[in-house]
């Protein structure tokens, strides 16, 4: 759910009727996706033949460099064809060993191609000892990871808020976000089931401590300082659960003012768009491993395609961990709700004298619960039974999930507009900073103090 | 804006809201089970992905 969630709610519906008013934008968000992962491929090509380079250099330091760029070649190739017929030789003894029900004997991995730099960069490097000007760039980029997620969130959010998007184009880049979603269902191939059951184990510890907490704290913090029950309840779901959609699923049960409302959406927006932009650095700051990070932005981010964004800036494994406590959280929206009619209806009328208003539970969550989380299970259980091989996951996994990701993102980058966040404003901003930075210095900790371990997935 | 009206559009919000993601979470699985199914059938292979951009 989340901001990928939300967009259904910010006026474009899914159906055939509106697919002509979606196109235009989402064709734009495609190209713009396109073009930075085209971004992403250069500069991961250039750091990488930088990397080489730098081999090079140190080789030509120390005179032991290739006579000329053939031998150079050469060594390479030779290299490499000894690790395949290794390679070939482990594959066939793990067959061997499998089929004799050894399970002690690991599957070999398969060897990458070896990076070469080009004839040009070479000759650079060996003649006038200096590593080129695009291979230094594309390490500068990669150092200050400036990979396609940064690269549409900001350069996103500068047109946005620049030369402004076109009005044909506005329908579309919402509902771009949501193509988040197919990323997370089809990143299931990657996980077994132990996975999910020991991340999620950590990950519903979390969600139960940091996001019902939050919800919880708030809803009795403002009840002690007279603040408004509506805002309250809107902050409250909104900060600890899922952003805008929690905030409009509970605004109705706990009758928000319009101003607190929209004040809600615009606090939730401003911290989430400030988080996304910061906590991939505090992460780097804080030397938090992948897995670290992304069990903390799964807790402390407050909607999916935000912390599906800052999971995949800071790296891959960052998200598979990201992924799983964030399946954890949306499942939590339908029990916020149910927190809000216990807390804000039943209970008052209770007190007063009344009769409570009968919940009806499974009417909650049957409306409220986020249905896509189904494939990413079905995903995770076809993997467990072995329907995808090593290409089909690395294919899903890394470079479909890539595509779908990058016009999502080019969703939400375009759609990050300074007004909305403008509106942020009144007691609703003073309890979404408190409670959210609070949430986020707290569940910091706690993901460090439990370590990478508890959150790597192995795949 | 009364307090009944208020709730009315808020109540109102919400079923659209939620209609529209769960139209959406639909969408979105069709898309992934045709992009699975394209994977599994070999349509979508290796080097798919690779062809589409420069290197």
């Amino acid at each position: 759910m989340g901001s990928g969630g939300n967009s259904g709610g910010i006026g474009v519906e899914y159906s055939f009727k509106n697919l002509p008013k979606m196109l235009p934008g989402l064709l734009l968000c495609a190209v713009f996706g396109w073009a930075a992962l085209q971004w992403d491929t250069t500069m991961g090509g250039w750091n990488r033949n930088f990397k080489e380079a730098e081999k090079v250099l140190k080789a030509v330091n120390e005179g032991k460099a290739p006579a000329d760029y053939a031998e150079y070649k050469q060594k390479h190739a030779d290299g490499f064809a000894k690790k395949t017929e290794e390679f070939k030789a482990a594959e066939e003894a793990f067959k061997t060993a499998k089929a004799a029900g050894d399970k002690t004997v690991k599957a070999p991995k398969k060897p990458s191609k070896p990076t070469v730099i080009a004839e040009s960069d070479f000759n650079s490097v060996t003649q006038a000892k200096s590593i080129p000007g695009n291979l230094k760039f594309g390490n500068l980029m990669i150092s200050f990871q400036m990979t396609y997620v940064a690269v549409l969130l900001l350069v996103g959010m500068l047109i946005r808020n620049t030369i402004g998007i076109a009005e044909v184009f506005k329908a579309g880049t919402v509902a771009a976000r949501p193509l988040i979603k197919p990323g997370i269902i089809i990143l299931g191939a990657y996980y077994m089931w132990s996975d999910v059951l020991k991340v999620g184990v950590f990950g519903l510890a979390l969600v139960v401590a940091f996001v019902m907490g939050t919800q919880v704290l708030i809803s009795f913090w403002a009840r002690r300082a007279k603040v408004d029950p509506g805002l309250a309840g809107v902050m409250g779901a909104g900060v600890g659960v899922c952003g805008v959609s929690a905030a409009v699923a509970v605004a109705p049960v706990v009758n928000a003012k319009p101003r607190d409302f929209f004040y809600a959406i615009g606090t939730i927006l401003l911290f989430g768009t400030v988080g996304l932009f910061t906590f991939p650095y505090i992460g780097q700051a804080l030397g938090m491993s992948q897995p670290v990070f992304g069990a903390w932005v799964g807790t402390a981010i407050l909607n999916t395609a935000q912390l599906v964004a800052a999971a995949s800036w800071y790296g891959h494994e960052s998200l598979l961990t990201a992924n799983v406590i964030n399946i954890v959280r949306v499942g939590f929206i339908p029990l916020i709700v149910l927190w809000a009619i216990y807390f804000y209806v039943v209970k008052p009328a209770v007190e007063a004298g009344h009769e409570g208003q009968k919940i009806n539970v499974w009417e909650v969550i049957s409306s409220k619960f986020p249905i896509f989380v189904f494939g990413f299970f079905i995903m995770v259980t076809m993997n467990e039974f072995g329907f995808f091989t090593a290409e089909h996951r690395s294919i899903l996994a890394h470079e479909l999930l890539k595509l779908f990701f990058a016009i999502g993102f080019a969703g939400v980058g375009l759609n990050i507009a300074f007004d909305d966040l403008k509106k942020a404003g009144g007691s609703a901003f003073i309890i979404g900073v408190l409670s959210g930075t609070l949430k986020a210095v707290l569940a910091a900790l706690a993901v460090m103090a439990i370590g990478g371990d508890a959150f790597k997935i192995k795949g | 804006m009364s307090e009944q009206s208020t709730h009315n559009a808020y109540e109102e919000k919400a079923k659209s809201t939620f209609s529209a993601e769960r139209k959406e979470d639909w969408f979105v699985l069709v898309v992934a089970a045709i992009t699975v199914a394209l994977v599994l059938t070999g349509v979508i292979g290796p080097n798919f992905v690779k062809s589409l951009f420069f290197h």
